[in-house]
């Protein structure tokens, strides 16, 4: 942290900077949820169809992808 | 002895109110067991943390010839000053001249100590002058108070008068125009009607013909800390969740430097909510920045005297009232002692 003014920092709620696994997650999530819907069906299929899946490769469940969820934005 | 009651209206007026709460700068500036320096209405301080966590804010001024606490030692439990080594406690009291034991500084409450309280991740502190200064009752803005709401802080550091900062929130109409090329306010119309719309704490200044578009209200809140709320509708993209709102309050810092706080908040809850931050920390922050970085450069490109020059119209009516409401108060404050 700085004690020089003027404070301009554009990231203050990252704890990390994103990898691109969560880069390319959450540009899909975007453009899912721009296309597809905001339920939790219509996100887990749209990733799905794309492709994008879980880090560990398998495609999502709406468990799996709520668990996911919620380590990343915890 | 800081913000003395016969500050001139003016003086006030550019430094900021007194006798209310303001934000300082968010609590993680101050690390347990560290202390920093800042600056707010126009004068120095010190915030002061203990090791287990427990905040305190001191004027930056030794009680011995007036050197800068800020430069001295944090003892755990006091500050040393550097100059002879005089200890002030958190509270402002003297505990120790260590060049002259037995001094009858020992023991005074020579420094001024401000009440400060934590909120939502930023410091608020309790600026009252001489005659004022036990702190006024403080109702907190309820998205930050809200379980049913999350919500980011934002803190940056303007080169504008604190005041320019505030009324750019009262004046709506500037999404649509500054903010045109922004994610969430490309949409709505260029023109509207506005009015405005008193309640118990304050006004709402909103358009009569367009709601949940742009940024097509706000409201300002002076509940003994100043602050608005207001909403603006996120792009199908940002997923479930409706609209983001935002907490804003501004810290006057010096005549024309500004601490500007924005809480973007959402009624998000369970996988909504963790699927919002999550994009909030990976992609939205960064285009909120850009928009705030709009806002900056305008408000910093205007000139000293903006208001003393101007030809304002319908739209303008929530910073006029703004105005009206912050003079009368620094005149009434520049008399409080006479
Ligand atoms: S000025 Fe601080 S100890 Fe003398
Ligand atoms: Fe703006």
């Amino acid at each position: 942290m700085t004690d020089t003014w003027p404070y301009l920092d554009v990231h203050q709620s990252r704890t990390h900077e994103p990898t691109p696994y969560e880069y390319k997650l959450a540009a899909t999530l975007e453009e899912v949820y721009t296309r597809e819907g905001h339920e939790l069906a219509d996100v887990v299929r749209g990733l799905n169809a794309r492709q994008v899946h879980a880090a560990d490769g398998a495609p999502w469940t709406e468990e799996s992808f709520r668990a996911e969820m919620n380590r990343l934005g915890a | 002895m800081t913000l003395s009651s016969s500050a001139t209206a003016e003086h006030i007026y550019a430094t900021g109110l007194r006798n209310q709460w303001h934000p300082v700068v968010p609590s993680h500036f101050v690390a347990p067991g560290a202390m920093r320096k800042v600056t707010a209405l126009g004068e120095q301080w010190l915030l002061f943390r203990r090791s287990d966590g427990a905040l305190s804010m001191l004027a930056d001024r030794c009680p011995h010839r007036g050197a800068p606490l800020s430069l001295g030692k944090h003892l755990g439990d006091r500050v040393a000053c550097w100059y002879h080594g005089v200890e002030v406690e958190p509270d402002g009291t003297v505990s120790s001249v260590p060049g002259l034991p037995g001094c009858s500084l020992e023991g005074k409450k020579l420094v001024t100590s401000l009440p400060v309280r934590e909120v939502a991740g930023a410091i608020l502190a309790y600026f009252g002058d001489e005659e004022h200064p036990e702190p006024v009752a403080l109702t907190l803005p309820e998205p930050l108070t809200d379980p049913g709401v999350d919500a980011f802080l934002c803190y940056a550091e303007w080169d504008a008068p604190w005041r320019y900062a505030v009324e750019n929130l009262l004046d709506p109409m500037h999404g649509a125009f500054l903010h045109h090329d922004s994610h969430t306010m490309f949409d709505g119309d260029t023109t509207a009607k506005f009015r405005i719309r008193e309640t118990g704490r304050g006004y709402f200044f909103e358009k009569t013909d367009q709601r949940g578009v742009n940024f097509d209200w706000v409201e300002l809140c002076r509940t003994g800390v100043d602050w608005v709320d207001l909403s603006i509708p996120y792009p199908p993209s940002a997923g479930p969740g409706g609209p983001f709102g935002i907490v804003g309050m501004v810290c006057p810092v010096g005549e024309r430097r500004s601490g500007v706080f924005f809480w973007r908040y959402r009624r998000v809850e369970d996988w909504q909510r963790a699927s919002w931050r999550f994009l909030y920390r990976t992609l939205i922050e960064q285009r909120h920045w850009d928009v705030l970085e709009q806002d900056r450069v305008m408000l910093e490109a205007m000139p000293a005297d903006a208001d003393q020059q101007e030809n304002l119209y319908q739209h303008d009516l929530g910073v006029v009232r703004l105005r009206r409401l912050y003079r009368a108060a620094a005149e009434a404050q520049s008399t409080a002692g006479a």
